[in-house]
């Protein structure tokens, strides 16, 4: 009896220290968006004064008014969410159909494929030959060159591969003995088996794509129609900055006029919203998990 | 079908050859799933390395690789012969390891802690918030970490100097052997949440049976913990941990070069800036690509001997 | 749970489908769309017919994309649409060297850095025979400076018109060292004209106010070295306060044209040791090298950082916000500040016309003679006061023969420049050859919308109080004048890059590094260690091989002295 007691206190204080040291987590990590959310709601002259914490000193939402006025935002929108929702049901698909041939024990390409594939993670052959490539593919000025390229991320099919191999084989192996092919399986079987993994990794390749701008600014420059949210904010951010002598007194002009932190800071949380507005959805299924008894049965 | 022990040397080959096609076909499925992103990565990430080429010639982007002029190992050997190069791979390797080993144990006990907590509604609110930073910026992340350690009304001095702990502001931000630590704190702030999230998927891929069974057995929550939660997530965490071996090398090098200052230089300097400021920045093409396969040599070997040390000791590969 | 989920995957795979399909036939359509108008162009149709150009050029977050008021009076009277290409993040460098690469280039570039290797590639047109077939006014303008813009001595070419005004007065200063108006009011204006001046007055007024009025504690000298901007706030410095002007970093003998790295000098060491003597008394900012740029800014706009080395453009945010608040106290004075009497600041030192960023023509432009008659237009008088001034009657009015900004306009200009860039497209269109400030047009008005009244205009009434204290109407008047100093043959050697492939561009490289570790770490050393630390410094940099670099920095401004006598 006593042993009952004394495991119950154990237990209540460690769900205390857990309560206690998650709330100081969520205090820290939540400052510096906050701190972000206050700068970008404050008046940009005044924001140079420093010292802002989680409010804004003088409120004014011209910060945000002024990023709302660029051209090209909604197209850039527009095909951020394109792009987005497109390369991640591609990459998802793509990535978990690799990575279950690659989990399969008796599949004859697994070594050289998974050796093929590792490989790749650790070299790339340059950005010059890597441009001259997109060139010849016909790639440069598409939609598609930010489909195509980022079709699949080997890191994701090695996630996702070490999932599998988690998953009891036996379930797999009793499909086989009622006549199941390989593909029904994997889209019956292994697939719902997957759905935190695929959450989490369909979370990875969404923002991937949500923040990605350099290809925008390689390969589709001078096509606005093909233009992202994410490079027609960077272009305000990393105007001018560096590249451009300081001594030149047309230069300097321009390093004056350098975007204020304020604007930086709203475009930071411009884009960074939507994203999290979409996480709640993709949250339930690797937070509290679902029940494999349930497929099981 | 025959056992092989029957096969008569002239049926040998052929019947090997007929299995391995009937196996083939027997795998058509697994073959249609895979073999359209074989040709795709060998598109993708195997003919652009004709680039390496470049790093035995003196190239410029005007000719073709052909008309190039031809300079043998001439950029490898200064590349070995340049003192900076051997501190940063210090600092690199450094930072990368302290990285590595504090970046995967906390968020695993984050996500272990994570798993533990009742309240639904509290523990997705910590999660999210915790993973938040992840999409700050580092130019934000350092200017707050500045802030945070100044001298001129800085938190963590005021917090000291109240504690009495010391009597003098120290200048955290100007002491080349705290750099690595402050790195890497920074880093544990920032990405802690966002790393931690595939643990918690692979940890909501436990079967829960294994958990009523030891109940039924009488087993704690620690002992759960240890021997259901920390063996499920195994596998996971094993495969991250040796690709991320693979990158020890190659860390980026934004948050070393904002966090950095002229006063830390010499512990703030990794590879990558390296390559970029004595590589691409300067049009030295070559010279980059020369940086770029010493890196991926480094890094194919890092990941092999620890795939092999790993398969030595459980059997299992990752690779 | 299941069939949800083998829905939404299928779902998704579906959507895959569509987009890649989608997206694929779309970009056929728009790809041909735009490129049908710019083929039948190429052919020899008259002038005013619309024509679309392609232009690699810096960022500019104001571009106007045609739809300001001058863009579109552009597109009307010449019938271009320009459409330009913005490269982000830093350096242009790498969009030019894949523009090189692929070996396709749009119809101008400003190549800036990358300059060599596009003409090595063979991508520039030589404008000096379409100058002097279609363009009179882009020759008039660059007058006798036009043989400045040849390339080499043994190519003769012009491949790129250097955007820099010609003839460009400075009316104002933002350079030296600052003061803040109530440091100087305090001690009662003195002469600040040596670095023991500028030291004494910030030493008396922190003595007698130790804190603000708020109770914040003063700082005597804070200095921008934490980020990129040390060269600004501490290495140039240097050698204006030694008496030698901004050749990059690089001084030049004025009779001999040889170059030694500026930290070299021996003047140069004794500045050092003055800073290093400023941090031992406890004047300078402890934290000079380990804060960010928005700590720095933090700091002055609090007004407690009484003496700055600065430039104005570096800490002009900051003065605005003390501004803003009514603190004119506590921003800033600017003056020639010298190691001693026996050296003058040469930050005016004359250079005559230099060319630097330029734009240039390629050999893929669609009609190259349109295009040098379309960038003479935009040089030519009225093209100036176009680009400079706008629209007559809209943009600014006539009054009694002179031109006059209205003042709703001019309000927008002073609060919200972008906006008024964006909507006038004043600024946007300094494409081409031009007339720097204080040169005045036929009808006797300024070309460029900067004055000398302006400046004065300008001015805080702390600013005009201590300037009259001191006797100018300008900080500009505290420096020696234009002329105290014959003109620098080779104009200034900020503007000779080294080949960027070439070993004294990296050691160059090398040298900036052990720099920027080995100043900071002088300058705060015990005095008594600081001939240790530099001389480190120096035998550092002959270990990098700066005799080297040297050598071949000579070599260049020979060259480019031999070339410009011509």
């Amino acid at each position: 009896m006593q042993g009952v007691v004394q495991k119950n206190i154990g237990d209540k204080l460690f769900d205390l220290f857990i309560y206690i040291f998650m709330t100081m987590v969520a205090i820290v990590t939540l400052y510096p968006f906050l701190n972000v959310l206050a700068i970008s709601f404050n008046d940009s002259v005044d924001t140079v004064r420093g010292g802002l914490t989680i409010y804004p000193r003088e409120f004014t939402l011209r910060n945000y008014e002024t990023i709302f006025g660029f051209e090209g935002l909604i197209t850039g929108f527009k095909n951020t969410v394109i792009r987005t929702v497109a390369g991640t049901a591609i990459g998802v698909a793509a990535a978990s159909m690799m990575a279950y041939t690659l989990s399969r024990p008796d599949f004859q390409g697994r070594r050289w494929m998974s050796v093929l594939f590792a490989l790749t993670m650790y070299f790339s052959g340059g950005l010059i030959p890597g441009f001259l490539l997109m060139k010849y593919l016909g790639l440069i000025g598409t939609f598609s060159v930010y489909l195509v390229p980022a079709l699949l991320s080997v890191w994701n099919v090695f996630v996702i591969r070490s999932y599998i191999d988690g998953l009891p084989f036996a379930l797999q192996e009793s499909a086989k003995i009622d006549g199941a092919n390989d593909w029904t399986i994997f889209w019956k079987i292994i697939l719902p088996l997957c759905q935190p993994v695929l959450a989490t990794i369909a979370l990875f390749i969404a923002v991937g794509h949500w923040n990605s701008w350099f290809d925008t600014y390689l390969f589709n420059n001078r096509n606005p129609e093909n233009t992202t949210l994410q490079y027609e904010l960077m272009k305000v951010l990393l105007s001018t900055q560096t590249g451009s002598n300081y001594r030149d007194p047309n230069a300097q002009q321009a390093m004056a006029a350098v975007s204020p932190e304020s604007i930086k800071m709203a475009i930071t949380i411009v884009v960074t919203v939507p994203i999290l507005l979409v996480y709640p959805f993709l949250q339930k299924y690797f937070v509290k998990g679902m029940t494999l008894g349930a497929v099981k049965s | 079908m025959k056992p092989l022990t029957e096969m008569t040397p002239e049926e040998g080959p052929t019947l090997k050859r007929n299995r391995f096609w009937f196996k083939a076909f027997q795998q058509r499925y697994l073959y249609m799933m895979s073999l359209p992103f074989v040709i795709w990565i060998f598109i993708f990430s195997y003919v652009p390395v004709w680039g390496w080429v470049t790093a035995f010639q003196n190239y410029k982007p005007k000719d073709t690789i052909f008309d190039q002029k031809w300079v043998g190992f001439s950029n490898f050997i200064e590349l070995f012969q340049d003192e900076r190069f051997y501190i940063v791979l210090r600092n690199t390797l450094a930072m990368s390891t302290m990285g590595l080993l504090v970046g995967f144990t906390v968020p695993v006990i984050f996500a272990l802690l994570l798993n533990e907590m009742k309240g639904q509604f509290f523990k997705r609110s910590v999660q999210t918030i915790s993973y938040l930073p992840h999409f700050v910026s580092w130019v934000v992340v350092s200017g707050l970490v500045y802030k945070m350690l100044s001298t001129d009304g800085g938190a963590v001095n005021q917090l000291l100097m109240w504690l009495n702990i010391i009597d003098q502001p120290i200048q955290f931000m100007a002491k080349g052997n705290l750099f690595w630590g402050i790195v890497t704190v920074s880093d544990l702030w920032k990405e802690m949440g966002w790393n931690s999230i595939i643990f918690l998927a692979a940890m909501a891929g436990i079967d829960p049976e294994l958990y009523e069974a030891s109940t039924v057995d009488g087993a704690g929550r620690f002992r759960k913990m240890w021997h259901i939660t920390l063996p499920g997530i195994r596998t996971t965490f094993m495969v991250l941990f040796i690709l991320s071996i693979g990158h020890l090398i190659s860390i980026g090098f934004e948050k070393q070069f904002l966090l950095g200052n002229p006063l830390v230089s010499d512990y703030s300097e990794v590879f990558d800036l390296y390559a970029l400021k004595y590589g691409i920045q300067m049009s030295r093409y070559s010279y980059g690509t020369a940086i770029g396969i010493f890196n991926s040599v480094v890094s194919i070997l890092l990941v092999f001997i620890a795939n092999g040390i790993y398969k030595r000791v459980t059997k299992e590969t990752v690779i | 749970m299941k069939r949800k989920m083998q829905m939404a995957l299928s779902l998704m795979l579906a959507l895959t489908f569509v987009f890649v399909t989608a997206c694929s036939t779309s970009n056929t359509d728009s790809g041909n769309g735009t490129t049908t108008p710019e083929t039948t162009n190429a052919a020899n149709e008259p002038p005013a017919e619309p024509m679309t150009i392609r232009f690699a050029t810096g960022n500019n977050p104001n571009w106007d994309d045609m739809q300001s008021d001058i863009g579109k009076f552009i597109k009307e009277k010449t019938g271009i649409t320009i459409k330009p290409e913005f490269p982000v993040g830093g350096s242009s460098d790498e969009m030019l060297a894949l523009m090189v690469a692929t070996d396709e280039y749009p119809d101008l570039v400003v190549p800036g850095s990358a300059t060599n290797k596009m003409v090595d590639a063979g991508a520039l047109l030589d404008l000096r025979p379409l100058i002097e077939e279609h363009a009179p006014n882009i020759k008039k303008v660059y007058g006798e400076y036009y043989n400045r813009l040849r390339w080499s001595k043994d190519d003769d070419a012009i491949y790129t018109l250097s955007l820099t005004g010609v003839d460009h007065t400075y009316f104002d200063s933002g350079s030296g060292f600052q003061l803040q108006h109530q440091v100087l009011e305090a001690a009662g204006y003195p002469e600040i004209k040596t670095v023991k001046d500028f030291e004494a007055a910030i030493k008396a007024y922190l003595e007698k106010n130790p804190t603000t009025e708020d109770g914040q504690p003063n700082i005597g000298l804070s200095l921008n070295g934490g980020e990129w901007q040390i060269l600004i706030s501490v290495t140039n410095p240097a050698f204006y306060a030694t008496g030698a002007p901004d050749d990059g970093e690089f001084f030049i003998n004025q009779e001999t044209y040889d170059a030694i790295m500026h930290y070299q000098r021996p003047e140069e060491r004794e500045y050092f040791r003055w800073l290093n003597h400023m941090n031992d008394i406890g004047l300078l900012d402890p934290e000079s090298f380990i804060q960010k740029y928005d700590q720095y800014k933090a700091k002055i706009a609090s007004g407690r950082v009484l003496g700055l080395i600065d430039q104005s453009w570096d800490y002009g945010q900051a003065e605005n916000a003390l501004k803003a608040e009514g603190k004119f106290g506590a921003t800033y004075a600017r003056f020639p500040v010298t190691l001693n009497e026996t050296f003058q600041d040469h930050s005016f030192h004359g250079t005559g016309y230099l060319p630097a960023l330029g734009i240039a023509i390629t050999k893929d432009a669609q009609d190259p003679v349109r295009l040098i008659k379309f960038l003479d237009y935009l040089a030519s008088d009225e093209g100036q006061v176009l680009l400079n001034w706008g629209i007559e009657g809209k943009h600014y009015n006539v009054v009694d023969g002179k031109r006059v900004i209205p003042a709703d306009l001019l309000e927008l200009k002073t609060n919200d420049n972008n906006t008024f860039v964006k909507t006038t497209g004043i600024g946007n269109y300094n494409i081409s050859a031009r007339y720097g400030d204080g040169v005045k047009d036929p009808s006797g008005n300024y070309y460029t919308t900067t004055f000398p009244e302006q400046i004065q205009a300008a001015y805080s009434e702390e600013d005009k109080k201590t300037l009259a204290a001191y006797g100018a109407t300008t900080y500009k008047d505290l420096w020696p004048s234009d002329d105290a100093f014959p003109e620098r043959k080779y104009g200034a050697a900020w503007t000779l890059p080294f080949d960027s492939t070439s070993e004294a561009n990296v050691i160059f490289q090398k040298t900036q590094d052990i720099m920027k570790k080995r100043i900071p770490e002088a300058i705060l050393a015990k005095p008594e260690d600081f001939d240790k630390v530099y001389d480190q410094f120096l035998k550092d940099l002959e270990d990098a091989g700066v005799a080297k670099m040297n050598a071949e920095f000579s070599k260049m401004v020979k060259d480019r002295v031999e070339l410009w006598s011509k």
